[in-house]
């Protein structure tokens, strides 16, 4: 009886602080500050307090551009829909990437979600019918023609989650690549320049491995960083046909052919002469990118989306950014979707959300906060490193560069790439054999939807 | 014994006390270091290293990370699935052990086998026909569906104890209730309940702290972050709050105090459970 | 009521209570055993069905009989997950048992003799305090300690000179799983104590003075004597801490993700993987099934073996 006495009181003296802390209003997570500017411009148009219900939101995107544009977007709509409650969730990616599948067959899902691209994720699930056909919506609001060609390949799949044909299941409203940021300072420090061919780009490393620095660093411990690493080799010797098939699970990919042997061979070549120093595989993808930021390592060869974070973060030196030099495509590719699952209870307020994240002053919000957008006017950006940014992918855009990103053609490619790279940058197995570990899962899963 | 031997002796025993104390120490350390480099700030550590004492008492990084998980709400989920769990456990190990215990059901021995037997399944097997049993039921993503599947989980340990315990009840005990004009549930009640309360405690705690540390069916049936727990809100740390050293400790530290309290106040009844279980 | 249930003992022997008593009392059985079987058999058995076929969990599942488990025995990494987790068995189901043992006879002998409860109390509970943690939260904090660059291990070691001991700890295949080893060790050592610990207060100490006196050393004492006398005990201990490390899930989950490769990849997480980021439910629900199989028959033989210790005591 005492010990129940104790257990009751206990429960007593927690509720309390848990009330108490919850009535202390600390915002949820997501949540920020208004953008005054943005929403007082819509406020006198288009206001429509007889609409009401509810706007599930679901993201994991945090502290970045595009988190930035679309807080924004959320409080324009606010403005735009009063009598709507927005519920907004704050999600990671790997949580999105294991439960997205359940969610999405549950009727517990979101109005509009963020989904990764490619066959193995929006690919799979529009197949499966989870995902609302966006096609004629889009047609009809004009995200068609915002898109263009270049960026409807990852929004459209057919009913065998193919990408790049059938239908629109996903709309993206932001750009994505992946470069090398460097430190501008200790480039100088050690009289290295931006390198402009691979051998160069090795010389660079040679040198600040010469001087006990570690050149690259590499968040191995999650895995899926190291596919981009990696990646970035393949591309010295691929073609559009090659990429298209790779990525559409089409034609003849040979695993042990000149593109992935060079890959393979080039990666695993930097991790022995020490680009990645030794920790690489112990480290997790946000302390690898902290040791950039606080300016321990040189170089970081990741994406766009930390770009803006970058902005805000690094304070203590200067940084800039290049692509890999000396070749035609470069990882990247149109941004995440925005879905809307075939469960949904409010789509029309989703296209209403979505439509707000294409537009003009999301957009610009983007830009400002050191993304990519996709429909902003960009001689309005007089921030000179947001224009580096957008120049650089324009470049790639114009030159039709984008490759896409290597885990998109099967499911779970992330974990089992990862782990073989994991052991490839480890020294555990050589590049032949890390090319015949990755193609069982590709010839598995393609030869099963055949 | 003489003396060399006595001699010998107490050194071995000075030795082995000095030895018992350092591997304390040793099994401490984590939860000291978690503790005071959750009041540093960044630079405190990288310069003064993880061993030294905070210079003051930095509330900041606890305090971001509390905002930052939703911390009062994971912590409100946790106490609301931990109860439930625990008390529906119990309801339902009580009225199982009553029937196998007391009314001596025939095949008692195999339906405690059987029972037990669900303890030790790995969750992963019963995993995905649940999550569609509880789509059909439109109850996925509550938390709902965890109390239940969890309590029912327990309630095997929990029917497999109390079926022992009540076999203190003898059938003379039990038919002179009868015959003093008891039914069954006054029987239950009345008499049982309170006797076997103190093994009740101990099944309380046990299954609160259980399901409080429960990882795997909450990160596939609590997809909603207002649902979470704070195990799970402790797995997927990710993001700024996952960034620096001092704020992976904070987080840490937020997921062991509750912990701490709990054993705190129940130590006593959790190694006497423990030592209940073991012998049938 | 004891002195009635006296008097009235010749009228009731001739109540026929035998099936009545039954009866009644099945009632209280149903809403368990309802649950039981909604909860636990029905989707054991589904799984079970399931490993027959190949599904991507939306849809409906293909039938291809033994495929999957064909597939099992080709796959290097099924092999390698119940290899880590039979290393993580051996490793801690002994190494925690011994030093438990250990420690459990050093505090009861000596401690508390010397110091008293109080002292020892103190003691059991500091060994027994990672327990009450979940294991996931447990796992962040070594996750923390063992961080390459700025974790506490490597930092010390450089601090006391020992800087080339520095490792990527769970970066690094060799000593990734171990990490792990290290971190169940010291998670699990509490628990062998506290229940040896209790085990011994039932121990009659006469066993041990006779012992004494006919000249055993505490060595000899402990090995022959105590030993013996907690087998029941040593025994539970064993078992649960088997199934315990063949459940290996959460601590993977945060540590490594399986990595580096497949070096800490462990059955539970592989299971998971396949069902829920490859999409090949099937195949995952084969390696479940394997998995439960074991365990099953770890259980099983644990209680036909305290059946047997029960009819020979």
């Amino acid at each position: 009886m005492r010990e129940l006495k104790k257990i009751l009181l206990w429960m007593l003296v927690v509720s309390m602080v848990v009330v108490f802390s919850m009535v202390g209003c600390k915002p949820a997570a997501g949540e920020e500050a208004v953008v005054e500017e943005e929403v007082a411009e819509v406020a006198e148009e288009e206001v429509a307090p007889a609409v009401e219900g509810t706007l599930k939101i679901w993201h994991y995107e945090a502290d970045n551009a595009m988190s930035a544009s679309w807080d924004s977007a959320m409080e324009e709509f606010k403005a735009m829909y009063p009598n709507v409650t927005v519920e907004f969730e704050l999600k990671t990616f790997e949580q999105m990437q294991e439960t997205a599948k359940m969610v999405l067959s549950s009727n517990d899902v979101p109005d509009v979600m963020e989904c990764n691209k490619g066959s193995a994720t929006a690919g799979l699930y529009a197949a499966e019918g989870l995902l609302t056909d966006l096609t004629d919506e889009a047609e009809a609001r004009g995200w068609d023609e915002i898109l263009g060609s270049s960026f409807q390949t990852t929004s459209r799949y057919d009913e065998n989650g193919t990408m790049g044909l059938g239908n629109l299941y996903g709309i993206t409203n932001y750009g994505e690549f992946v470069m090398v940021y460097y430190n501008k300072d200790m480039f100088e420090e050690y009289g290295v320049e931006v390198p402009t061919s691979l051998e160069e780009f090795e010389a660079v490393a040679d040198t600040f491995v010469a001087e006990g620095i570690v050149p690259l660093t590499l968040g191995g411990l999650d895995k899926w960083p190291l596919g981009h690493n990696w990646y970035e080799m393949v591309l010295y010797n691929v073609d559009r046909d090659f990429i298209t098939n790779f990525q559409t699970l089409q034609g003849d990919i040979d695993f042990q052919g000149a593109a992935f042997t060079l890959g393979a061979e080039k990666f695993a070549e930097h991790a022995t002469k020490g680009y990645y120093g030794t920790n690489a595989n112990g480290i997790g993808y946000d302390d690898a990118n902290a040791a950039f930021v606080q300016g321990q390592v040189p170089m970081n060869i990741t994406g766009s989306w930390m770009y803006g974070g970058f902005l805000t973060q690094i304070e203590d030196f200067e940084w800039g950014i290049f692509i890999m030099p000396g070749k035609d495509f470069n990882t990247g590719s149109g941004g995440n979707l925005w879905v809307v699952p075939q469960n949904a209870k409010n789509k029309d307020l989703a296209m209403e959300f979505i439509n707000l994240t294409l537009g003009k002053s999301a957009q610009t919000i983007m830009a400002n906060a050191g993304g990519i957008p996709i429909n902003a006017d960009l001689t309005q950006i007089t921030d000179p490193k947001v224009l580096d940014l957008n120049e650089a992918f324009n470049n790639i855009v114009q030159n039709d560069g984008l490759a896409y990103y290597p885990d998109w053609p099967v499911p779970g490619y992330m974990d089992t790439l990862g782990a073989s790279l994991q052991e490839l940058i480890a020294g555990t197995m050589t590049p032949a054999e890390f090319n015949d570990a990755i193609a069982i899962p590709y010839n598995d899963y393609k030869a099963s939807i055949e | 014994m003489d003396n060399k031997s006595i001699i010998f002796n107490r050194m071995v025993k000075s030795l082995s006390l000095f030895a018992i104390i350092v591997l304390l120490l040793i099994m401490l350390l984590p939860f000291a270091l978690i503790m005071i480099n959750s009041f540093k700030t960044e630079a405190e550590y990288y310069v003064s290293g993880p061993f030294s004492l905070p210079k003051s008492f930095n509330l900041d990084t606890l305090k971001g990370v509390w905002n930052m998980m939703d911390f009062s709400i994971k912590l409100r989920n946790s106490i609301i699935i931990s109860l439930s769990t625990a008390l529906l456990a119990i309801a339902i190990s009580l009225f199982t052990a009553f029937a196998l215990g007391i009314g001596k059901v025939k095949g008692k021995f195999f339906f405690i086998v059987f029972f037990l037997l669900a303890m030790v399944l790995p969750q992963e097997v019963l995993v995905f026909p649940l999550y569609y049993l509880f789509k059909l039921l439109g109850l996925y993503n509550t938390q709902f569906s965890l109390i239940l599947t969890i309590a029912v989980l327990y309630s095997s340990f929990g029917t497999y104890l109390l079926s022992s315990v009540f076999s203190v009840f003898t059938r003379e005990t039990i038919e002179a209730a009868e015959i003093d004009g008891c039914n069954k549930l006054q029987l239950l009640f009345r008499i049982v309940v309170p006797v076997s309360m103190p093994s009740l405690s101990v099944l309380f705690v046990f299954f609160f702290i259980w399901s409080w540390n429960e990882f795997f069916m909450p990160l596939i049936f609590l997809i909603s972050n207002n649902k979470q727990t704070i195990p799970i809100a402790m797995a997927l740390a990710r993001g700024e709050y996952g960034e620096t050293v001092t704020s992976q400790a904070a987080a840490a530290l937020l997921g062991i105090i509750p912990c701490i309290i709990f054993f705190v106040l129940f130590q006593r009844t959790l190694t006497k459970g423990i030592t209940l279980g073991s012998i049938k | 009521m004891v002195h009635k249930a006296y008097s009235t003992n010749t009228k009731t022997t001739t109540l026929n209570t035998g099936s009545s008593l039954k009866k009644g009392y099945l009632i209280f059985l149903i809403p368990g055993v309802l649950l039981f079987l909604l909860i636990i058999v029905f989707p054991l058995l589904a799984n079970i069905g399931l490993s027959f076929t190949k599904w991507s969990g939306v849809g409906t599942p293909v039938w291809v009989g033994f495929d999957n488990y064909m597939k099992a025995i080709g796959d290097s990494i099924f092999w390698t997950s119940f290899k880590n987790n039979l290393l993580l068995v051996i490793v801690i189901t002994t190494i925690p048992t011994l030093i438990g043992l250990l420690l459990a006879g050093f505090l009861f002998e000596y401690i508390a003799t010397k110091f008293g409860r109080g002292t020892t109390n103190f003691f059991r509970a500091g060994f027994y305090l990672p327990q009450i943690v979940p294991v996931v939260v447990a796992g962040i904090v070594w996750r923390w300690i063992l961080q390459p660059n700025w974790g506490v291990l490597n930092w010390s070691l450089k601090a006391v000179g020992l800087g080339m001991l520095t490792r990527s700890w769970l970066g690094d295949a060799s000593t990734a799983l171990p990490s792990i080893m290290m971190m169940m060790i010291w998670f699990q050592i509490g628990y062998p104590l506290v229940i040896f610990m209790a085990a011994l207060q039932r121990v009659d100490p006469v066993v041990y003075e006779a012992a004494a006196l006919d000249g055993a050393s505490w060595f000899q004492r402990f090995f022959y004597i105590t030993i013996r006398l907690i087998r029941p005990e040593i025994f539970v201990v064993v078992v649960t801490t088997i199934i315990f490390a063949l459940k290996t899930f959460g601590q993977v989950y945060v540590m490594t993700g399986g990595g580096p490769g497949n070096a800490t990849i462990v059955a539970s997480y592989f299971s998971y993987q396949n069902f829920f980021s490859r999409s090949r439910v099937g195949y995952g629900a084969t390696i479940a099934t394997v998995l439960t199989i074991i365990i099953i028959l770890v259980a099983i033989g644990f209680i036909r073996m305290q059946i047997k210790q029960e009819q020979e005591s």
